[in-house]
């Protein structure tokens, strides 16, 4: 298969720097504890945030962090798109005879961000045990988890890859990103009930993060709305993801590579 | 086999913004300028054709070649490659065109030259056979087996082009796009990759279409030149048409220990120009051989140094506007 011989020989030319892949692996796991350790620390302070306890807070930020934590894996280049349309590197992805997105996401994995996989997972782990010495009922938590973070990993994924199509235009994402990852993200570990309204209208529409963890935990978790809400995890993903792709080869019609 | 037909390409450049949140202004800025980089461009280029796409830095040529590969898309007009759109029908052109840039490779930095060829065999489904039967070809006739081994980026730059040509070829596409294949490399580097390119044309019948600076790849490779200029095509003809409206211009620089005494100028001097004690000779290579000049301007002066320069596309345009 196509894909995992590029990912392959990308992985093979990442190891030829080993000593920097080694240091950026220490270092991203050194700010991911520290990341949770400033959390937990922050639960312990106040006992509830909104009606929400330091269990439930955890149980949206396991998800929301794990979620960006696989984006980030998968897709450090869609992240990092800007340097493609600024030096004219996305020239060579199409001209070949696949699609320009396949070669991007292959071009690199981000390794280093399994800790903040773990992370995330962990969290999920100690706020479900957390959970059931309340007396909770774990089951469906359990189940959805694994289809909270998948769909939360896509719904960062498009989030990104708008962002990355719109630098077609304006040549810089990065900016862009502080906008639609990098505040979500943070936003995402906490009930969007605490936003101003036109924060939470955000956050339900054109950056689509209440539907992977804040909407379904509301049903899980016995805090009131429809029993189908964890449903619309995944569908509110399929819809980001495509109308990103949607945008994104719009996009690519205006790339404008550079002069030789 | 290539068929332009009203291409054009602007660009819209806004004013840079600087500061927080440069792209945000820069998306919603509204002064804008039009540039024409490719202005209303045909030309029909036949299967088995060796093209020369010529025209000074900032011409045209290499958004043309981007917009024939389907890079780009054109602002205006319709291209065909073998039928089919680069836009529109983007990924079966890519399967019947090579692209080589000579700026840039188009092979994985970090890895062996050999890893390359077989990524790129998985990437453009080629059958073993096929494969192999390439790998062959190509190895014997660039001479690759010695750096098959090594990354990339250990290669010398005519390693590296040679590499970059055969990855190029491997899927055996009938139309070839060449980007300035020579630039920066040695004689003898320049000598074997315009071998390899004769010989790919005339035994393998691939279509070619080159842009160079360099009037030794026009004059031994191309049967057809198109000059372009801000843009615009200024010419499509033969090499033998060119060849009679500007002749063959080049270039001796001669440094004097003291100012020169000019002699009378010979036939096919076109024009002598002297700043200080360095005398440039621009002369038509079909008319008067090299050593012939060299022997009239020793009795000029007493010479301390001479160069063979390479005339400068402009200096080929600035000739046809004569």
């Amino acid at each position: 298969m196509l894909y995992r011989k590029l990912i392959a020989a990308s992985l093979r030319s990442q190891m030829q720097y080993k000593m920097n892949f080694i240091t950026s692996a220490a270092t991203t796991g050194m700010i991911m504890v520290l990341d949770f350790v400033i959390l937990s620390a922050i639960l312990h302070r106040f006992n509830d945030v909104a009606g929400w306890n330091i269990y439930e807070v955890g149980m949206l930020y396991g998800i929301s962090s794990a979620s960006v934590s696989l984006y980030r894996l998968f897709a450090p280049e869609v992240n990092d798109f800007e340097k493609y349309v600024v030096h004219g590197e996305f020239d060579q992805m199409l001209i070949r005879p696949v699609s320009p997105l396949l070669l991007l996401l292959t071009r690199n994995l981000d390794l280093s961000r399994i800790g903040g996989i773990v992370q995330g997972v962990a969290v999920l782990v100690l706020s479900l045990a957390g959970l059931a010495r309340e007396g909770a009922d774990l089951l469906w938590l359990i189940v959805f988890s694994p289809i909270a973070i998948f769909s939360g990993g896509v719904i960062y994924f498009s989030m990104a890859l708008s962002s990355a199509a719109l630098s077609f235009w304006t040549h810089q994402m990065r900016d862009i990103l502080t906008f639609t990852i990098y505040a979500p993200a943070n936003a995402s570990n906490y009930p969007i009930s605490l936003y101003p309204g036109w924060l939470k209208w955000l956050f339900f529409t054109a950056l689509p993060i209440a539907y992977m963890n804040y909407l379904p935990m509301l049903a899980l978790l016995g805090k009131g709305g429809g029993w189908y809400y964890p449903l619309l995890a995944p569908v509110a993903a399929a819809t980001a993801l495509f109308l990103a792709l949607t945008f994104w080869k719009i996009g690519i019609r205006h790339y404008h590579s550079t002069g030789s | 086999m290539i068929e332009a037909v009203h291409i054009g390409k602007s660009f819209y450049l806004s004013p840079e913004n600087k500061g927080r949140f440069a792209s945000v202004r820069t998306l919603f800025s509204r002064e804008q300028r039009e540039v024409k980089a490719v202005d209303d461009i045909s030309f029909s280029i036949g299967e088995g054709e060796f093209v020369g796409y010529i025209g000074p830095n900032g011409a045209g040529k290499s958004t043309t070649i981007k917009m024939l590969s389907g890079i780009l898309h054109p602002s205006r007009g319709e291209i065909r490659i073998g039928g089919y759109s680069p836009q529109k029908d983007r990924i079966q052109v890519a399967s019947r065109i090579g692209v080589v840039f000579g700026q840039r490779t188009q092979l994985w930095w970090d890895l062996p030259v050999k890893d390359s060829f077989e990524i790129l065999q998985a990437m453009y489904k080629i059958d073993s056979r096929t494969y192999r039967r390439s790998m062959e070809l190509y190895q014997e006739l660039l001479d690759m087996r010695e750096f098959l081994d090594t990354p990339v980026r250990k290669l010398s730059l005519g390693q590296r082009m040679r590499a970059d040509l055969a990855a190029a070829l491997l899927h055996d596409p009938p139309v070839l796009f060449l980007d300035e294949p020579t630039i920066g490399l040695d004689v003898v580097a320049k000598t074997r990759i315009r071998a390899f390119l004769k010989e790919v044309n005339e035994t393998q019948k691939k279509t070619i279409l080159l842009t160079t600076h360099d009037m030794d790849d026009i004059e031994q490779l191309c049967k057809r030149i198109i000059v372009i200029n801000h843009g615009k095509k200024m010419m499509d003809t033969t090499l033998d048409d060119m060849r009679r409206q500007i002749g063959l211009p080049s270039l001796i620089q001669v440094e004097y220990r003291q100012p020169p005494s000019l002699g009378a100028e010979l036939a096919g001097i076109e024009r002598l120009e002297l700043s200080g004690n360095v005398l440039s000779v621009h002369f038509d290579k079909g008319k008067i051989s090299s050593p012939r000049i060299l022997a009239e301007v020793a009795g000029w002066g007493e010479p301390l140094d001479i160069q063979m320069k390479e005339p400068g596309i402009e200096e080929i345009i600035r000739l046809m506007y004569r």
